[in-house]
């Protein structure tokens, strides 16, 4: 009955407007301050509750029961459930105070919920933020105060067709300028119908071309004012369209057909990240084993690739703070980040997990090693998704040579600066 | 609304005493308050928190702290006529909503005709056939479609191969995307349709069509001076409930394309969504009150258009 | 909505099988029958083709030209989907929630359609208004404070949850209303004559002729139900309490969006139940629409 009441008067609040006094402003609260260390020394106890997605969810039960041999009065619940739901599931999750105690989370996310003040800042002196790949470390930290820890990563490089491109005579490319010669033989000499495929718009289309505008020395905000018009973000756009001008990347393509392409030999190129191993020796099989590489991103001013992942969060309405931090702090020790990989492929965040066992023989994962360490991130701030959606909006635009790229970039800086950072 | 309710006749004639009435009115709040209980609790109550929200800058950042938010009054509706997003869904909306219904109309009522007049056996098989897409979850639909779609390995396209056209890339194409997503919708609604319309078709009298073949006049015309005449509220009803449905089109672009390729499929329910996604709360809300009125016009509309001319 | 224009003479038994020996139909419709053979084919077609995908290995659902017929029948779809997923659990909330859900619809709305077609009380046109109004409003604008609400009361993750908020739906009260319209009053006038409460006249009298719209408002709202999507995903937390469509969708768009034969599998799954109940109800069900005014 109480609740009841809580709720119309909720509803009633609510519909006369009697919202009067405008949002607390002010930090969220440095009040508790953990001690990390004291999370640190003891065992956890108690119930854990955990929300993963995708693949890392379904496995996560497997890395919680050597938390729990660790720490045997410490019961982990782990609920796995699909990316594509999890962001309207947080959402409401935090709005009727229901979170769970621990959390992973998109790292483009994590500007938009540390803002509602839920997440627990990270505790000090619980983990050392040197150990972590620089660019994961940053998508963390929202306003200068780290929410959470980064769990696993992931970067995009070249896949390419190593036996195309040794018939056409091409080296791995190392340039802007080599990259558009690479594609070009790839197609004249190599016999590929595309030389190289780059992702022509729709969701996350933002996460293929940022890379390319960072090499230009572009860069989505700076001072906390967007720069989306730039001269280098036009040129950025300039070059990532020039592959669809020139017939060296289709300008549609359906779901599963460049895996397909690839394996035919019908796609010469493409950038994307570590999951695609799998889904090339999955689909390819020993049909193009040893027939594919990888090349570091091309160079311009930098050579810069985008940095993803999750991070992991402790919620602040936790009931076991300690023992959630405690926990995230096992998901990121090297041999649970390593388990991590053995399990589901994930890229560990933590540099020191690279330095031994599978990670560290394979030529593949070296490579993707290696472009972590210059990987950049998208900006921390609460309108982050639907900035992002105005720029893979500019790229179709642009792509699909409805707008050109001065147009585009000058759209993309307008809607950008009228969405604002939500600060 | 409820002129149904007003047309009738009163029924409080001199004869009955004041106190049957009040045992009447008792038992029928009696009746009524269980619904409207849970109604207003549930439905009523979250309908006037959002229309309250509209006009507020609640965003997800206020999640916790729902009623810290600041009254901006019409901010969110101004706000939505300078949104070229937002025209555009419109725009699509629109487009869906003034093909999507007469084709999904006029299948449905094909279908009817056929089943009702033309055949005598097999018509539970035919039913069930043709209400089959209802029944089924849009994942589900999704699913199949997709890959019927597929420009390399589907079936349309390979079927239209045997006849020596090149199938477009059907969801990617700007051109296409919207009118494959329209006649999965039709394909989708018209067994409901038809269900409804084979209903009015029953109700007919039989003499009607006796009479008018007497005249002379031939099936067509049968057709066109008796089924529809007669079939006009069902067709009415048929409408509003396509044209409510419709204008909240959302599931097909939701699983199908997103709403790609460069915004062609998304819709205004499907823009709601995405403010909502983005954390917009009280502008998803406001965009939503827009919606409705343009679903009530739309209903008056229909009103007019199917009841005025008998 | 309301269609006022009641067929102004109520068609007596407007559900009636009319005599299969008509005159035109001598003449052998034998195109009537192509033709709706041949829409039949479009619009059952894919499911055909979905039943015989789920039987085949995903290369082959990839393969170009596609196969009509499984080439190498498999029942690893079908396998992987029971032992990856806990169907039955599944199952058994989807159908709790969608009885529990039809149930209270049909106790909720055929009061009140009762009530608004048959007893006089101040104040009936505005709730009339109210419930017909409601139903033009988008739904996902009460997505957020709808869940907020169930928040409040403790309700995430749980059956109540799940159930409460849809118990009462304004499609089910028009619905009975325009049926009930149709019976006629003295059946009631007499019954208060022998002294009957109105309580009792409801269940005796006037529930027993519900039957046809009380199956068709059933249908629906079992379907309906049975279906959603959005709500369950959210407020069911945790996997002891997904539906079957939520459970699908962990598939559908999850990181096995490609594995299509699982797909496909899980979707036959899903549609079959439904489809049974359908199969067994739908006489009772086209003829509920006929008297419902639903027309």
């Amino acid at each position: 009955m109480k609740h009841l009441r809580y709720a119309t008067a909720l509803v009633v609040a609510l519909a006369l407007g009697v919202t009067g006094c405008g949002r607390d402003e002010g930090g969220s609260g440095s009040g508790g301050q953990p001690a990390g260390k004291e999370i640190a020394a003891g065992k956890a106890k108690g119930e854990i509750t955990v929300w993963a997605m995708g693949a890392e969810g379904e496995k996560l039960t497997e890395l919680a029961a050597d938390f729990s041999k660790e720490n045997p009065e410490a019961k982990v619940n782990v609920t796995a459930f699909p990316f594509d739901a999890a962001h309207d599931k947080i959402a409401t999750a935090i709005a009727g105070r229901q979170t769970p105690d621990v959390s992973m989370m998109g790292t483009t996310w994590m500007g938009e919920f540390a803002k509602t003040g839920a997440i627990d800042s990270t505790p000090t002196g619980l983990f050392d933020k040197s150990k972590f790949f620089e660019g994961a470390w940053n998508t963390t930290v929202v306003d200068g105060t780290s929410y959470g820890v980064p769990w696993y990563v992931e970067t995009r490089l070249i896949f390419h067709r190593k036996d195309l491109a040794a018939k056409a005579g091409l080296q791995k490319p190392t340039t802007w300028q080599h990259f558009t010669e690479f594609a070009n033989g790839m197609k004249d000499k190599g016999g590929a119908k595309w030389g190289a495929y780059l992702q022509p718009g729709g969701t996350g289309s933002w996460q293929s071309f940022m890379p390319f505008a960072w090499q230009a020395g572009a860069d989505i905000m700076q001072d906390g004012k967007f720069t989306l018009d730039t001269p280098e973000m036009q040129k950025a756009l300039e070059y990532y369209a020039s592959f669809f001008k020139q017939g060296l990347s289709p300008t549609q393509l359906a779901p599963g057909a460049m895996e397909t392409g690839f394996v035919k030999g019908e796609i010469g190129a493409f950038v994307s990240g570590p999951w695609h191993m799998g889904i090339l020796r999955e689909q390819g099989g020993a049909a193009i084993e040893g027939k594919w590489d990888v090349a570091q991103m091309p160079r311009e001013k930098a050579g810069t690739s985008f940095i993803g992942g999750s991070d992991l969060v402790v919620f602040k309405d936790s009931k076991n703070r300690d023992a959630a931090w405690k926990f995230v702090q096992f998901l990121t020790t090297p041999a649970a980040q390593q388990k991590l990989y053995d399990l589901v492929g994930s890229l560990p965040s933590v540099q020191e997990s690279w330095q031994s066992g599978k990670l560290a023989d394979d030529p593949f994962l070296q490579a993707f090693g290696e472009q972590l360490k210059d990987a950049k991130s998208a900006p921390a701030i609460a309108t982050w998704e639907q900035v992002a959606d105005v720029i893979d909006d500019g790229i179709e635009r642009v792509v699909r040579g409805v707008s050109d790229p001065a147009t585009a970039t000058k759209e993309m800086q307008a809607k950008a600066s009228s969405i604002g950072t939500g600060s | 609304m409820a002129s149904a309710t007003a047309q009738r006749p009163a029924r409080t004639g001199g004869n009955r005493g004041a106190r049957v009435r009040r045992r009447e009115g008792i038992a029928g709040w009696g009746f009524a308050l269980p619904f409207l209980l849970v109604f207003a609790v549930f439905m009523a109550g979250p309908v006037l928190a959002s229309f309250a929200m509209s006009f507020t800058d609640l965003r997800s950042a206020d999640l916790r702290d729902p009623l810290g938010v600041n009254p901006i009054g019409l901010d969110n509706y101004v706000k939505l006529f300078g949104d070229d997003t937002f025209r555009q869904a419109a725009l699509n909306t629109a487009y869906f909503v003034v093909v999507g219904i007469p084709l999904t109309m006029v299948l449905g009522l094909a279908a009817a005709v056929g089943l009702d007049a033309g055949i005598t056996r097999f018509r539970t098989f035919f039913r069930v056939g043709y209400y089959l897409p209802v029944v089924t979850s849009i994942v589900a639909i999704a699913v199949v479609w997709r890959l019927l779609l597929e420009p390399e390995s589907g079936i349309v396209n390979t079927l239209l191969g045997y006849l020596g056209i090149d199938g477009p890339n059907w969801l990617t194409d700007t051109r296409t995307a919207m009118p494959a997503l329209i006649v999965m919708a039709a394909w989708r609604n018209m067994g409901f349709l038809m269900v409804i319309f084979l209903a009015g078709l029953q109700a007919i009298p039989r003499d009607l069509y006796e009479a008018a073949a007497m005249d002379g006049s031939n099936a067509w015309s049968r057709f066109r001076h008796v089924t529809l005449p007669m079939m006009r509220p069902t067709l009415l009803f048929g409408g509003v409930i396509t044209g409510i449905g419709y204008l909240q089109f959302f599931e097909e672009p939701f699983v199908m394309t997103q709403g790609g390729p460069l915004d062609k499929t998304l819709s205004v329910a499907f823009y709601i969504y995405n403010q909502f996604g983005f954390g917009n709360y009280s502008y998803a809300a406001a965009i939503s009150y827009v919606l409705f009125i343009a679903i009530l016009v739309l209903t008056l509309v229909q009103f007019r258009l199917l009841r005025s001319k008998t | 909505m309301t269609t006022p224009v009641q067929t102004p003479a109520p068609a007596p038994t407007p559900a009636h099988r009319r005599p299969a020996t008509s005159a035109p139909e001598a003449r052998g419709h034998l195109w009537v029958y192509a033709v709706l053979a041949g829409g039949l084919v479009l619009l059952v077609g894919p499911f055909l083709w979905m039943l015989l995908g789920s039987f085949k290995p995903d290369a082959e659902l990839r393969q170009v030209p596609p196969t009509w017929l499984p080439a190498s029948p498999t029942t690893d779809n079908y396998r992987q989907l029971f032992t990856q997923l806990d169907f039955p659990q599944f199952f058994f909330n989807s159908t709790v929630v969608a009885l529990a859900i039809t149930v209270g619809n049909l106790v909720f709305c055929s009061m009140l359609g009762y009530a608004l077609a048959k007893l006089q009380f101040p104040g009936k046109r505005v709730v009339f208004a109210l419930v017909l109004g409601m139903l033009m409003v988008p739904g996902m604008v009460t997505f957020v404070p709808l869940f907020m609400l169930v928040s409040q009361l403790g309700m995430v993750n749980s059956y109540p949850g799940l159930i409460l908020p849809w118990l009462a739906q304004p499609f089910g009260v028009f619905l009975m209303r325009q049926f009930i319209l149709g019976l006629p009053d003295d059946l009631i006038h007499a019954a208060r004559v022998d002294g009957a409460g109105e309580f009792r006249i409801f269940t005796r009298v006037i529930l027993p002729l519900c039957g046809p719209a009380l199956a068709t408002l059933g249908i629906l709202q079992f379907l309906a139900t049975w279906n959603n999507f959005l709500w369950p995903l959210v407020v069911a937390q945790s996997e002891e309490k997904y539906t079957l469509p939520v459970a699908l969708a962990l598939y559908a768009i999850g990181e096995n969006s490609t594995r299509y034969g699982l797909l496909m599998a899980g979707s036959v799954a899903t549609i079959l139940p439904i489809l049974l109940i359908f199969v067994l109800l739908q006489r009772y069900f086209v003829q509920g629409i006929a008297m419902t005014g639903l027309k």
